[in-house]
């Protein structure tokens, strides 16, 4: 191997690169659907204390860079709180974070999409709140939120590429290595982008066909 | 019985119902006459505790609706019919119908859904069981809206103008339902501007003005001299039978 050159090698280092990619992407995604469907609980419940402290955090995480927070998480707690971060547990943490902020906004408005007709046509036949939630309001909640949820999905995936910096052995970190060996930006550059591509069409075409499971009957409201 | 004494209830400076008695025993079916805005669908949405009252009493066989303990019992006894039917819309027929029995009265859910679809056919929608509320006519939806507080099986239906939304052909259809069910001897509030169907089914008239209750007669009674004799009912019928 002359320095320099690509090898059949790199693609399966590309391909692990994405690997770590959408494994970060896939979990803190899921960790932040609990995390911000849990603070739209709290906030339907209108829990004392509890609500105020999640829509404080909630509006810091959104008005502020993703790459401050994970300097943040990686460089402020070790020195603040004297405990180890991995890159990953770094990444891990603030991504779900912020992916949590914005499901919680949009499960909010969801939720808040939902008629006072169907409220009342649960309360009414003495649905208590949590039977109410569970069989009237998620279902309808959830079909109007896949869409916009699948939007920020797309969006978080990219967002990803930022914990390169740390040190992360990601799709962009993979791509950063490559083109210092390689000096070949415009090719190195093109794949990396291309896979993104990919995964972001492919995350984008699954919310779709979720969407139109989900929507298949309540198109329809009210009258 | 359902009882309402002295019952008022203001939305911020406006008083909307000022001071109403009505009480309503088994077997009885009393419409709720009035024109648009005195007070009617409020007064249904007091006893089923859909909003909450300033002043007075409500009690459904007993229990109080303003105490939120009792309100649960109140509404295992009062079915609600909607005037916009309210439906959910993500579900089928049968599970619209099921949901509460399954959910409040712990009716093991295939059990429930037997009875909805018996429920249904009663109805004349046996083959719409499995039709999403997008999929039916009105008509054929306020038909599943009755289905859905008859499978609770209450003591008192509660119907607010449930056939304003429908064209006159529908509008039969679901009439003929309710007189049906009155005849069965189940117990109704029914608010309506249907009045010569309300006279054909009722036991009683309750005649609303402006948040008060001005008329609480028997059904022969409201529409002979003694109902005309009250200026407002008069002009209330004479407007109602011109259009
Ligand atoms: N949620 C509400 N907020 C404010 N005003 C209301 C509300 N609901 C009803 N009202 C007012 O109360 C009055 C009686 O309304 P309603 O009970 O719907 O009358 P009806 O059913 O006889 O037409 C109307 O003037 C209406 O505008
Ligand atoms: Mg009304």
């Amino acid at each position: 191997m002359r320095y320099g050159d690509f090898t059949p090698f790199d693609i399966v280092l590309l391909l692990q690169g994405l690997g770590v990619s959408l494994a970060l992407f896939v979990s803190t995604a899921l960790i932040g659907l609990v995390i911000g469907t849990a603070w739209a609980v709290i906030r339907f419940y209108r829990v004392p204390v509890l609500m105020q402290i999640v829509t404080f955090v909630a509006e810091l995480l959104k008005n502020s860079p993703v790459l401050v927070q994970l300097f943040l998480v990686f460089f402020g707690l070790p020195a603040f709180f004297k405990i180890n971060v991995t890159p990953t547990e770094a990444a891990v943490i603030t991504l779900s974070g912020n992916s949590a902020a914005f499901i919680y906004v949009i499960a909010v408005s969801a939720i808040e999409s939902v008629g006072r007709d169907q409220i009342e046509a649960a309360r009414v036949f003495g649905l208590t709140r949590w039977q109410t939630l569970r069989w009237v309001i998620a279902p309808q909640a959830a079909a109007f939120a896949i869409g916009p949820l699948t939007g920020l999905l797309v969006n978080q995936l990219q967002v990803t590429s930022l914990i390169s910096v740390i040190g992360v052995m990601d799709l962009t970190k993979v791509g950063n290595i490559l083109n210092l060996r390689t000096l070949k930006p415009f090719l190195v550059w093109t794949a990396v982008g291309a896979l993104y591509y990919l995964t972001a069409k492919l995350v984008a075409y699954a919310g779709g066909r979720f969407e139109k499971r989900l929507r298949a009957h309540t198109a329809w409201r009210g009258l | 019985m359902i009882s309402v004494s002295g019952l008022r209830k203001s939305f911020g400076a406006a008083t909307v119902l000022d001071g109403v008695d009505l009480e309503i025993r088994q077997g009885e079916v009393v419409s709720v006459l009035g024109s648009s805005g005195s007070g009617k669908s409020t007064l249904i949405r007091c006893i089923n505790g859909l909003e909450k009252i300033d002043a007075g009493k409500i009690t459904v066989d007993g229990f109080d609706v303003s105490k939120p303990r009792e309100l649960s019992e109140a509404r295992k006894r009062s079915g609600t019919v909607f005037q916009l039917f309210n439906l959910y819309p993500h579900m089928t027929a049968v599970q619209n119908i099921a949901l509460a029995p399954v959910e409040v009265l712990k009716v093991p859910r295939k059990q429930a859904e037997t009875e909805a679809r018996e429920l249904l056919q009663s109805v004349g929608l046996t083959d719409r069981a499995d039709a999403y509320p997008s999929q039916l006519s009105g008509g054929q939806r306020q038909r599943v809206g009755i289905c859905r507080a008859l499978a609770m099986k209450p003591s008192y239906l509660l119907l607010d103008e449930v056939t304003s939304a429908l064209d006159p052909e529908m509008t039969s259809e679901v009439l003929s339902i309710l007189a049906k069910l009155a005849k069965g001897g189940t117990t109704m509030v029914f608010v309506t501007h249907e009045i010569e169907f309300a006279r054909s089914i009722s036991s009683r008239i309750a005649f609303l003005d402006k948040g008060t209750l001005i008329a609480d007669l028997p059904t022969e009674e409201f529409f002979s001299d003694k109902g005309m004799a009250l200026p407002r009912v008069a002009q209330f019928l004479s407007k109602m039978r011109k259009d």
